[in-house]
Parts: structure tokens; sequence; C-alpha cells
């Protein structure tokens, strides 16, 4: 035998190790009760009843940490411990935490695959009949319906359209476009003045979110991402090949800032913030965050229109997302049903929305912010739902918002169309 | 036989580690490879070879292949060849030698999710550091989108890589020239050797077992790249990046095939052991006596 024998089987184990070991998760996360200590076990035998929270939303802790210790002091009998995953763990591990119960008898979930994903395993309570869905504006929890039950209540309201800088507009005089050549024109002016006209995240979220507004009147049809999955439509179809076209043409005319597929979010909004861009492709929820980094700023959301004005059937996009829910697992279902009674009330729903600059579901919430304000005025638009999270396939998603990212590198629509249908077929077995 | 009885209660805790944590985990993993499980519901059904034969079909499986070969590749010879030239200079038992072997040795110890991070801003085309400095010294024109261009995205991160494991190779290195006998050097420049005839007639063949495992570490190193692929470009520009390990994150975690997961996550396995098998055979050498 060789020398080299040994050594040979002590790393081919530790090639299987740690391949087994790449395909483990761990998952870092925080514990936190309402007043932001780590919860303490045991206690006598009147102890009030614990139940569990868990979500992603780290940015909202300190706000829902306050309405916690509210609904605590209303209800002294339930303890409310959050647990606050980072989204990508959440997706990985936490809603694994869920199947047997121990955590999240309140749980927040995302729209579209992971929605259908723990509907599937029925680890959704039926909240069909509860008393306070009323408090929600009914359009806008129906992303939380399967099968004619609400299973989750959509807490979270974002447009998921382009913020524009309003002085920006007002000093080059342009009129918000109705029109696809309107809004060509308009960064077009935009561009001869030295401004980059659209400041779009091509590396992470500008895909995913642009393509919504892009997309909504080429193919008014809501279900037209619901066909594409059924194999009724094709990303090889006019509606998706023009979308990629015009896509293109503000790539190829320089309305995106120089090498946007290299750009993140981060970088885009600070394009934004520092008024050397006047649009940021990507939706509402960025609007605080924009005013706290820049306080001068004016914002308003544009939808680019992409036919002739008396085409358009939609204005706009909407998602409703941080869709609460009650664990079916859970061993206190009516304590969890409570504590989303509480927030779903007016008053609590617009603590979280002031303090956490997110539109809320809730009706009659009395937004106390300008960019609040400037959102709940498209409550009255003609909006639709996000289409992208009517895919419930990740696949297929990714395949769309990559054909997105292939255009603005060169590649041709129909074939970058071409190519992500193939791999769509793939995923819906055709 | 009883000698070796009495020492069996020692090897215990190990062997149940090793089968908690490896053996159960793969062979459960193969068990899953066999269904349609989700990775949530509680049921699920046997399908059998099919998850094998879909995956062994899947457009995007097979470009995280090539992407993720593109990317060993890369690697693997940037990070060898760098780190054996910096530890031929670096192996001369000198104070300076020391303090630069511990200074290159500082990104070993970063996690790679910062490290990620810290070279996304890096590498951002308009306010990264790279593209400003290759501007402030006159060379605009090398100027890249480096982690935008679908052509170059791969070996971006591949230089992270590098940059990010060469402390360990170097220090690899640097042993394996430690271990060879100064007579023996010091003769071979006695009988008139060259400096690249002493390199690879006497240095190479003696320092073969420490690269065999340099080679074969940054191998598995780059196939096991997830957390930097994932958080620098998270498998785009338009697939340009994904790589087995985003791959059988996203079938798992994102997508809800447990199933089909687990078979990309078998043929993993099956790829990484037969690239290593052929990286042994390739650097096996006889046996080198002095």
């Amino acid at each position: 035998m060789s020398r080299l024998r040994k050594p040979q089987w002590v790393l081919l184990a530790l090639t299987i190790i740690l391949s087994v070991v790449l395909s483990a998760c761990g998952s870092n996360n925080s514990t936190t009760n309402a007043n932001g200590n780590k919860p303490s076990e045991g206690g006598s035998s009147d102890k009030p009843v614990t139940i569990s929270f868990i979500h992603w939303r780290g940015e909202d802790a300190a706000v829902l940490d306050n309405i916690i210790k509210k609904f605590e002091e209303e209800n002294k009998n339930i303890k409310v411990e959050t647990q606050v995953f980072p989204s990508d763990q959440y997706q990985s591990t936490a809603q694994a935490k869920l199947l047997d119960g121990s955590v999240g008898d309140v749980f927040a979930s995302f729209p579209g695959a992971q929605f259908e994903a723990i509907a599937k395993a029925g680890l959704f309570t039926d909240l069909s009949g509860a008393s306070f869905l009323a408090n929600f504006t009914s359009s806008l929890i129906e992303s939380g319906q399967k099968d004619g039950k609400q299973l989750a209540v959509p807490y979270q309201l974002v447009y998921n359209i382009p913020i524009y800088n309003v002085k920006l507009f007002e000093k080059y005089g342009i009129e918000v476009p109705k029109d696809w050549d309107g809004f060509l024109a308009a960064a077009e002016k935009l561009k001869q003045e030295g401004i980059v006209p659209i400041a779009f995240p091509g590396a992470d979220i500008g895909p995913g979110q642009f393509m919504n507004p892009m997309v909504m009147n080429n193919a008014p049809d809501e279900d037209i991402f619901v066909k594409l999955e059924a194999g009724e439509a094709q990303l090889t179809d006019e509606w998706w090949v023009k979308t990629l076209t015009q896509f293109k043409e503000l790539n190829d005319k320089g309305y995106f800032q120089k090498d946007a597929l290299g750009t993140k979010g981060d970088a885009a909004g600070a394009l934004f913030v520092q008024e050397k861009a006047a649009i940021l492709a990507t939706g509402s929820y960025q609007l605080v965050g924009n005013k706290k980094n820049n306080p001068d700023l004016q914002q308003g959301l544009i939808a680019p229109i992409t036919v002739p004005a008396d085409q358009a059937v939609f204005e706009g996009i909407h998602t409703t997302t941080f869709m609460l829910a009650v664990n079916s697992k859970s061993k206190h279902p009516e304590e969890a049903k409570k504590f989303l009674e509480f927030l779903s009330g007016k008053e609590i729903a617009g603590e979280y929305a002031n303090g956490t600059g997110q539109n809320v579901t809730v009706k009659d919430v009395a937004y106390t912010s300008d960019e609040l304000n400037a959102v709940a005025e498209w409550t009255s638009k003609k909006t639709r739902f996000q289409p992208r999270f009517t895919i419930k396939n990740a696949e297929v998603q990714k395949a769309v918002t990559s054909s997105i990212q292939a255009v603005l590198g060169g590649t041709e629509p129909a074939k970058a169309a071409a190519d992500a249908q193939a791999i769509v077929n793939q995923q819906i077995g055709k | 036989m009883k000698k070796y009885a009495k020492l069996l209660p020692f090897f215990v805790p190990g062997i149940a580690l090793y089968l908690a944590l490896f053996i159960y985990p793969t062979v459960t993993g193969f068990y899953y490879s066999l269904t349609d499980w989700d990775g949530l519901s509680p049921s699920y059904q046997f399908v059998g070879a099919d998850n094998y034969a879909n995956v062994a079909k899947d457009i995007i499986f097979r470009k995280s292949i090539v992407n993720n070969i593109k990317f060993m590749v890369a690697v693997v010879i940037v990070q060898t060849v760098v780190s054996l030239l910096l530890a031929l200079q670096l192996s001369k038992q000198k104070k300076v030698n020391v303090a630069l072997r511990s200074l290159f040795f500082v990104p070993t110890i970063l996690s790679s999710v910062s490290v990620g991070f810290i070279w996304t801003f890096v590498y951002d085309p308009s306010l990264g550091l790279l593209n400003g400095l290759l501007e402030a010294v006159g060379l605009s024109s090398w100027t890249q989108n480096w982690l935008g261009d679908a052509g170059i995205a791969i070996f971006s991160i591949a230089a992270v890589q590098a940059w990010a494991h060469i402390g360990q190779m170097i220090i690899l290195f640097v042993a394996g020239l430690q271990a060879i006998p100064e007579e023996l050097l010091e003769s071979a420049k006695l009988d008139g050797a060259t400096r690249l005839q002493l390199f690879f007639r006497v240095i190479w063949p003696l320092l073969a077992p420490a690269a065999a495992i340099v080679v074969s570490y940054t191998t598995i190193q780059s196939f096991k790249a997830f957390d930097l692929v994932f958080t620098m470009t998270g498998g785009g520009p338009a697939y340009s990046t994904e790589i087995l390990s985003t791959y059988i994150y996203n079938s798992a975690f994102m997508n809800y095939t447990f199933g089909k997961a687990s078979t990309a996550s078998v043929y993993f396995l099956l790829l990484i052991s037969f690239i290593t098998f052929l990286q042994f055979r390739a650097l096996r050498t006889d046996r080198v006596s002095y």
C-alpha cells in the first residue's frame, strides 16, 4: 500500500462529511418577550398561558414589542413570546418548527409559494367567520384565502410600483405619464438634464418588483401566470415578449443607471435618496426609509403604463403580505386568535403602521405621515394583486425574473422568453 | 482480541456521534430522494427513481453543475498557484514572514457571509472600491460590472473564495516545505541544480502530498461555497452563478421540493467524491525516499 492510500480514504470521508454538512441548516434566532428580555421558563400553578409568535420582520420588533405589552396588560393571563428570524431563515427553518406546534401559535407567512406549501401541510387554522375579519378591507385579505376558507390575514399593504421624486418632476416640468410614450419622454427629459431616470436594482429585487407594473397592462388578465403554470399561456406569447422588449428599450436608451445588473437595492436606493435618480423601481415600502435618509424628499408613486392610455386597464400593483395566521397544531388557538383580534383593532393597527412606516389592510386607520397618506390614496385606484405572487412555483418565478436579467445582459427578448419557457415547461411537466 | 475489547467503550462516543450526525442524515437524505416530500407535509408518496431522472434532465441543475465546475477550476488554479508561490516566499523562518503568514490568514477567520457582503460593496459597479481604484490609477478601461455581467460574475466570486481561504493553503504548503530537510536542498545545489530543477526535481515531489490535500480541500470548499454566492448574487444574473448548493437550497426551501433537493444532494455527493478521487489519482506519487 502506498503512503497516500490512507490519506485518500481520510479525505474521501472528509469530502462526504462536508457534503452532508452542507445540507444541514442552522438557525440563529433571537427570542424576546414584550420587554425585550429573554423569556423565563417555569412558574407557579397560576402561570399564564404563553403563546409563541414567530415572524421575519426584525425591523418591526420594537413596535411589535410595545403592542404586545399593551396586549398583555389587557389580557393578564396571556403572555406572548416573540421569535424573529431573518427572512431567508424563515423560509428554510422557521416553518419547519411549526410542525410540532411548539412554536408559532401565531405565525406570519409570505403570499405565493410559501402560503401554498403551508396550506398543503394543513398548518393553517381556518379563521373563516372570525368576528375580527370585519376589521379588514375585505378585498385586501383575499390573498389569505384558499378553497373558500380564510387561512391567514395579510397585515401589510404594499404598492409594488416605482417611487418618484416629485420635486425633480416639477423642476423639469414633467407630468406623471399616462402611457408608454409619455413614460419614455419623461425618462428622456430626465436623462438630458443629467439625472438618472430610473434607479433599478437589477442584482436583486429590481426584476421581481418592476416586472409587475411593466406586465400589468400588457397582460391585463389577472390569471395570466396561473394560466402559465397550467400550460395555457406561454412566456413566448406577445404579452411577455413585449414586456421584455420594453425592459430592453429602457436599458438600451440608458434610462437605467449604468451597470444596472450589478446594482443592489441599497445602492439603487442611495442614488434615489441623493437625488441623482428621479425614479426608484421598487415599491412603497421604501418611502419612509427614503424620507429618513433625506427629509427634504417629496415622494409619490408612479407606475409605467406600457400601453396607450385608452388601453390601460390598471393603474398600479398592490400586495398584501405579512400574512398572520394561527397554527393548526397550536395548544392555545383561542388565545392566538385573541392576539390576532387585538392586532386588527384600528388603533393598534395604526400604531403598527405609523411606527413601522408600512400601510396596513385594516380599515379606517389614521396615518400620521405624508408617505403613508400618499400610499393610502392608492386604495381608491384600480390596482391588481402583484402578478409575481400569483406564481406558485418558485422555479417558475425565478425563470420569469431571470429572463429580465438575461435581456438586460444582452439576450434578445424572444430568446430570453424561449429559454425561460423551457424551464417553465420542465417545471409544469410539459 | 480481548485486548481490543477493553478499548471498545472508548470508541462508543465517537461512533455514536458519527452514526447520529453522518450516517443517519445520509441515509434519510437518500430515503427522501425517493419521495415527493415537500418538506412540510406529514404525508408523501414514494416516486422511486423519478426524482433522479427529473433532476438529471433539469436545465438549471445542469447549468449549476457547469457553473460549479467553472468555479471550482478557477478557485483551485488561483488558490493553489498563488498559495504555493506565497508559501515558497514565506516558508523561511524570518520574523517578517511569520507576521505576513498571520496577515494572509486573517480572511480565513471571517464569516463567509460577512466576506460576501464586504465584497459585494467592493464589486459595486458605480460605488465600489475596485472600480474606483482602477479609475484612480488610470485603468478605467479595466472597470467591469463584476457581479452583473453573466460572463464574469462566477469568476468574480471565485476570486473572493480564493482570497478568503488562501491563508489556510499557505499554512499547509509552508508545513510541507518546512518538512523538507535543508541538507537535501543543499546537496542538490552542490550538484549544480538550477532553481527550476530544484523546484521540480526535489521540492515538488516531496510537496505532492501537501498539494493533494490543498487541491482536494479547495475542491470541497468550492463546492460548498453557498454563503458567498447566496449573499453576493443569489445565483444571478440569469442563473450565471447558480451552483449546486444554491440549487439544492432553492429546491428545498424556496420551491418546497425536498425530495428533489435530496436527489440533487446525492448527485452532489457522487460528483464531489468522483472529482476528489480523480484528483488523488492525478496527484498520486510513488513514495519518495531520502
